[in-house]
């Protein structure tokens, strides 16, 4: 394999370079590096699997073998990543095949950057195999410019030492989760019973669903968010009152990411938190001696079964620079069907986007993995599939309202109807 | 007359020269400053002017809209009660504290002999050597309401009954910003000013202090005039660089936009544009702030020559 890893910042100053002397450059074919019609330019994110030298060395011999032509792998940082991708679409220096995170796909699309992929998703016969929320997210105006190839889910993560000590089962409604936190309070007065992160937005969205309410939805041509119904700011209320009238969470927690509650419940400080099921590794490896020690449920419904999540994770995108369509596609293919597919979840620890590959991981009975499927497969959402999602996220709507509340600034009704004109108005682009 | 007509030519000439080879020798240099400074500075005033996004970039086709960023921009109530307090409170305060506290050190680092000077300004150059961004996380850590020191300290001495999140306030949010910038920035300062404080002529100081000059009455009468311009200098980078704090907001809990009330003009331009991919905005609001700063220079810069003149 010829791995091209060039400096991320060499490569952006270079498509700035392009980008600001347009006339050297003409417009047109895009692949800088192309050398024949037989290779292809592929952009891979870096760090979601330890071994993707290993892994992309052996898709190249067989993607050589099948079509015979190059496979030219660049990986990107997640941090420079966004930029890159503007930059390169700016300087029509685009790859063929891209890694994109599932929000960046809508976005992506509405630039027009990308190519439709119904008509080779059909052609392959997987359309009806693919994880619907992955999908879901990957539309755009009807069509589909993402395809799904992994993600993972947050689940609830519970420590199972602090669960015993304070003699309680994991919950499987909001009213059991209530009372294993007061339980755990009790026990352990100077530990956070259930961290109630205020900066991080998806941990807040399975409480609205769970509720019934929704985060956003689409009518014809206009976006409408529903943070404020009932429904959204009953959950909201649940979700926040563990803090503010439970008092089961910490000041610090006000404002911590999804990194302050990883760090904290390594350090054996929390009893649960919504956390991702691609953080076990990372638990363990920052504390050692939480091996064994904790475990995962999906996130309870208010009266039972599933409080659905975000699945969060990656498509591979075709950009319309990509000159052989047919060849990038068998590409995607290739890595986001069978073998491949399946090898690269077990490595990265994410959950392939191919219904028929998640059986056997459904079958597992790990108790980091079973639950995390169970919810991926059961309970699995997309967070509103708008090109202006990203907007909406950079504003950090979301986290503004969750803050708010959790300081103590404002109540459930106030910040939600806030965050619902904000987000509404956003997504609509009149903002 | 013939001696007069073929001296005069040469005369003309000479001068003629004078005048274009300074700018021929300029040339170079200007052109390329040119290239690199005025060329995107007119780029940006140019997105300014348009509604510029993901969409214009891919089809390289222009939006204008006339001057609607530059309206949008100052209708938001947002940018006067929150944005603009924040950013010019704090960056007369930051400047102020800077300058102070780092021309204090300066007269300390003066005073000292060799050995202890050397040791000082090692350890101040230290503070100035540490990337904003490690500098911020060490004192998010000392804060943080958790595991922070602070938090322990104060709740060790009985001042405090329950761990507080300092981050959540606007005023205890600018006053870590504040201690992380004067920290991050005093060091330049002093430097600076202690360098002027070592050309000022020990004849002078010794003239005053026969005639019954304390200390400060020294420092004040003499020291300061003399560094008139060292001041000019570092209140006026001071200024811009204090105006311009980004990641020493950004990286705070809740400075990254969650926490509405700590918004400064770097962080506010920073989500309002690049985070929506709104560009044009974006370069509205770093023409209007360019102009600001240029107008806070030129003020600055007048003050000093006409107290000069005086």
């Amino acid at each position: 394999m010829t791995r091209a890893m060039r400096r991320p910042i060499a490569a952006a100053i270079g498509a700035l370079l392009v980008a600001a002397t347009t006339a050297a450059c003409g417009g047109g074919s895009g692949n800088d590096a192309d050398e024949g019609d037989d290779t292809l330019d592929v952009w891979i994110m870096q760090g979601t699997n330890p071994d993707a030298d290993d892994f992309f060395a052996e898709v190249s011999t067989a993607f050589e073998e099948e079509t015979g032509a190059t496979l030219e792998v660049e990986f990107v940082e997640w941090g420079d990543a966004h930029d890159r991708f503007v930059t390169s679409i700016a300087g029509g220096t685009t790859p063929d095949v891209a890694e994109t995170g599932t929000t960046w796909t809508p976005e992506f699309a509405d630039a027009g950057a990308l190519a439709p992929l119904d008509e080779h998703v059909d052609g392959a016969g997987v359309t009806d195999d693919l994880v619907e929320g992955l999908v879901e997210a990957g539309t755009y105006d009807g069509q589909l410019y993402g395809m799904p190839w992994y993600a993972g889910v947050r689940s609830l993560v519970y420590n199972t030492e602090m669960f015993e000590q304070a003699g309680v089962e994991p919950p499987t409604t909001w009213a059991e989760l209530e009372d294993a936190a007061a339980a755990l309070k009790k026990e352990f007065p100077d530990k956070i019973a259930v961290a109630v992160p205020g900066d991080a937005e998806f941990t807040v969205y399975p409480w609205v669903w769970g509720a019934g309410g929704e985060v956003a939805t689409l009518e014809g041509e206009t976006w409408t968010s529903h943070l404020d119904s009932p429904e959204s700011q009953e959950g909201i209320e649940f979700w926040t009152g563990l803090a503010t009238e439970g008092g089961y969470s910490s000041a610090g927690a006000t404002t911590w990411r999804e990194t302050d509650v990883l760090d904290s419940f390594a350090a054996g400080d929390v009893g649960m938190a919504v956390m991702g099921s691609w953080t076990p590794g990372a638990i363990v490896d920052a504390n050692a001696d939480m091996e064994g020690k904790f475990a995962a449920v999906p996130i309870p419904g208010k009266d039972g079964g599933i409080s659905p999540s975000v699945l969060g994770g990656s498509h591979l995108s075709m950009f319309e620079t990509a000159e052989d369509k047919d060849l990038a596609f068998a590409f995607i293919e290739m890595m986001t069907t069978g073998e491949f597919a399946q090898q690269w979840g077990q490595e990265s620890g994410y959950f392939p986007g191919q219904v028929s590959l998640l059986d056997e991981t459904l079958e597992s009975t790990d108790p980091l993995v079973a639950p995390f499927a169970e919810q991926f497969v059961d309970g699995g959402a997309s967070v509103p599939a708008a090109p202006t999602y990203g907007a909406v996220q950079a504003k950090a709507t979301t986290s503004t309202m969750m803050q708010s509340i959790l300081s103590g600034d404002a109540d459930v009704a106030t910040a939600s109807e806030a965050a619902a004109e904000e987000m509404t108005n956003i997504l609509n682009g009149s903002e | 007359m013939t001696q007069q007509l073929t001296a005069a030519p040469p005369r003309i000439g000479r001068a003629r020269a004078a005048i274009v080879r300074p700018w021929l020798l300029l040339a170079p240099a200007l052109l390329v400053l040119a290239v690199l400074l005025l060329w995107p500075l007119v780029r940006v005033f140019l997105f300014s002017l348009q509604d510029y996004g993901l969409r214009e970039i891919t089809t390289g086709e222009p939006n204008w809209i006339g001057a609607d960023n530059y309206a949008g921009i100052l209708s938001t109530p947002e940018l006067w009660t929150v944005v603009l307090p924040n950013t010019i409170g704090f960056a007369v305060l930051a400047v102020a504290g800077t300058v102070a506290f780092g021309t204090g050190v300066a007269v300390l680092l003066a005073s000292l002999g060799t050995f202890w000077r050397t040791v000082t300004s090692s350890a101040i150059m230290a503070a100035w050597a540490m990337p904003a961004v490690t500098g911020t996380y060490v004192w998010v850590w000392i804060f943080d309401a958790d595991r922070g020191v602070f938090n322990d300290v104060l709740m060790g001495l009985g001042l405090l009954d329950d761990p507080t999140n300092w981050f959540t306030n606007r005023w205890t949010f600018y006053a870590i910003v504040l201690l992380n910038v004067i920290h991050h920035g005093f060091p330049f300062v002093a430097v600076t000013v202690l360098a002027g404080l070592l050309g000022v002529p020990k004849e002078m100081l010794e003239a005053a202090e026969m005639d019954g000059a304390g200390a400060f009455r020294r420092f004040f009468s003499i020291i300061v005039p003399q560094l008139r311009q060292v001041f000019a200098v570092v209140i006026i980078l001071s200024t811009i660089w204090d105006f311009k704090v980004f990641a020493q907001v950004y990286l705070m809990p809740g400075g990254a936009g969650s926490n509405r009330s700590v918004l400064n003009l770097g962080v506010w331009s920073y989500v309002e544009s690049f985070g929506q991919n709104r560009y044009g905005f974006g370069s509205a609001i770093a023409v209007l702030l360019t102009a600001l700063l240029l107008v806070i220079t030129a003020v600055y810069v007048r003050t000093v020559l006409a107290e000069e003149e005086r």
